[in-house]
């Protein structure tokens, strides 16, 4: 009998109701079925040589920003760059419309950035009004109001601030009101707005006279990602006008480069000439368009 | 910053402020030039607009001593005009003649010619950008640039570097789309067999 079973257990594979396996594709791929617990089979090839994961690949890092071969940019003049960049801006309102410079460096991603102040010969912007933080009813308080300041005053002028009410945009304060302005916690209001006074952007000052001098006209700029930004001119300004202020600037620069240890690499890159709606031109240093027809004198007519 | 070959390419744009309509050199005798517009286009402001942002860059590129004024007003219902002033043959004009800049406010309107010169003036409403450009032409008697053969080679390697970034965008956007497939794919499967293993 039992020979007979083990015949007709083999028959039965070619029995036509019931097919040994199902002839209908499963519902649901492989590999996404439910795992049984059939052991995975694994055929060592000896020595640990097989797929070993390997920890991924270190991204390469950089401590410096990246500084770029300038071969394939073409460099300008100053003249040549304001030939265009007034042609872009033809209709403007010039007083409006402004010359930035950008100025690349070649420096270190961490480290101590460049921070200044700077006197242009010729000011871009002329709404400077500047609030004064010092002891009420003091003699401070007159000096300060006679040298222009829109807001002054101590506790009233936190209230104010508190309020909501800046008429200024520049703020200073006096040595004696310090200890005031750190007790009245106006860092959230003062701080995104740039505004707050500290040490390192001397506006805690014990001579009042010489910062408000010094803030009147002046510019403020700093290095953000290896790169100075400033405006520095009207649209209006003659072709002589502008260089003034760009060569006021680069060798204020070049003072505040010289300032910085001696460990940190820092040195000028490349400086570009841009306007508020016109493209970025590389400069080349020389003040003379390279086309003979234009002169400068040809580039000051009104906009 | 930004690299430099993506600015160096997009400086080549340049050719287009040297040539095109627009790139022209106006006689001796035109003095200077106001233009006269709203600030939207509804009024008919549109032909002025377009004048004023695709010509006239090219125009003062080739004619940098001339002063050209664009006086921006917020009234639609206003006029649209263009002046350009010549100086009359033999005249010699004083070199401080009253020129207002340009005004975003409507405030620098056109001033009355100085001694020595007239004034010819083009309404601009309700005119087609093509039609003021061609009538300032012919009036002001400007002479169009050629085409430098240096400009020409650019304007074919700036034509070469679009087609190429065409056939690019098209390879990419099949990449993409094939990727965005898969996977999508593979969720609904991978839903399908939550829907099973539920069910059983």
């Amino acid at each position: 009998m039992a020979s007979l079973n083990r015949c007709l257990a083999s028959l039965a594979r070619f029995s036509l109701t019931t097919p040994a396996r199902p002839t209908t594709a499963p519902l649901i791929p492989k590999f996404l079925l439910p795992t049984t617990t059939v052991p995975l089979v694994r055929y060592a090839s000896g020595g640990g040589g097989g797929m070993r994961k390997r920890p991924p690949k270190k991204k390469k890092t950089y401590k410096t920003f990246r500084s770029y071969d300038l071969s394939p940019m073409e460099q300008f003049s100053l003249c040549d760059a304001m030939r265009y960049l007034r042609a872009f801006e033809v209709g403007r309102p010039p007083a409006v419309v402004k010359y930035e410079l950008h100025i690349k460096l070649k420096t270190h991603k961490s480290g101590p950035v460049i921070r200044n102040r700077i006197r242009l010969p010729f000011p871009v912007k002329t709404d400077t009004r500047i609030g004064v933080i010092c002891p009420e009813d003091s003699p401070l308080m007159t000096e300060a109001q006679q040298l222009g300041a829109v807001a002054v005053g101590e506790e009233s002028l936190f209230e104010s601030i508190r309020q909501g009410n800046i008429p200024f945009n520049k703020l200073i304060c006096h040595e004696d009101s310090q200890d005031a302005l750190k007790k009245a916690n106006l860092g959230k209001i003062l701080g995104p707005r740039g505004l707050m006074p500290s040490q390192k952007t001397k506006t805690i000052t014990t001579d009042l006279k010489s910062t408000v001098q010094e803030l009147i006209g002046a510019d403020e700029y700093r290095e953000r990602s290896g790169v100075v930004r400033l405006a520095v001119g009207q649209m209006g300004f003659t072709p002589q006008m502008l260089s003034d202020n760009i060569k006021a600037l680069l060798s204020l620069l070049k003072a505040d480069i010289n300032e910085v240890d001696d460990s940190y690499t820092k040195a000028l890159d490349e400086v570009v000439l841009s306007s508020t709606n016109g493209p970025g031109f590389s400069l080349n240093g020389m003040f003379k368009s390279d086309d003979e027809g234009v002169k400068p004198e040809d580039l000051q007519s009104v906009m | 910053m930004v690299g430099v070959l993506r600015r160096a390419n997009r400086l080549t744009e340049l050719v287009w402020i040297r040539n095109g309509p627009g790139a022209a050199i106006l006689p001796q005798d035109v003095t200077r030039i106001h233009m006269d517009f709203a600030h939207k286009f509804n009024g008919g402001h549109v032909g002025p607009r377009k004048v004023w942002r695709h010509n006239m860059p090219r125009l003062k590129y080739w004619n940098p001593t001339i002063p050209m004024v664009v006086n921006r007003s917020h009234n639609q219902d206003g006029p649209a005009t263009l002046s350009i002033y010549f100086r009359e043959p033999g005249a010699t004009l004083a070199s401080d003649s009253p020129m207002p800049s340009s005004s975003a406010d409507g405030f620098s309107k056109a001033p009355a010619p100085a001694a020595g010169e007239r004034v010819l003036t083009i309404d601009m409403k309700d005119r087609r950008s093509e039609a003021i450009f061609k009538e300032f032409m012919d009036k002001s008697g400007a002479v169009p640039i050629k085409t430098s053969p240096q400009d020409e080679a650019l304007i074919r390697e700036i034509e070469d570097r679009k087609a190429i970034g065409t056939i690019d965008r098209e390879r990419v956007r099949k990449q993409n789309e094939a990727a965005k497939r898969e996977k999508q794919m593979i969720a609904q499967a991978h839903s399908e067999a939550a829907a099973i293993k539920a069910a059983l």
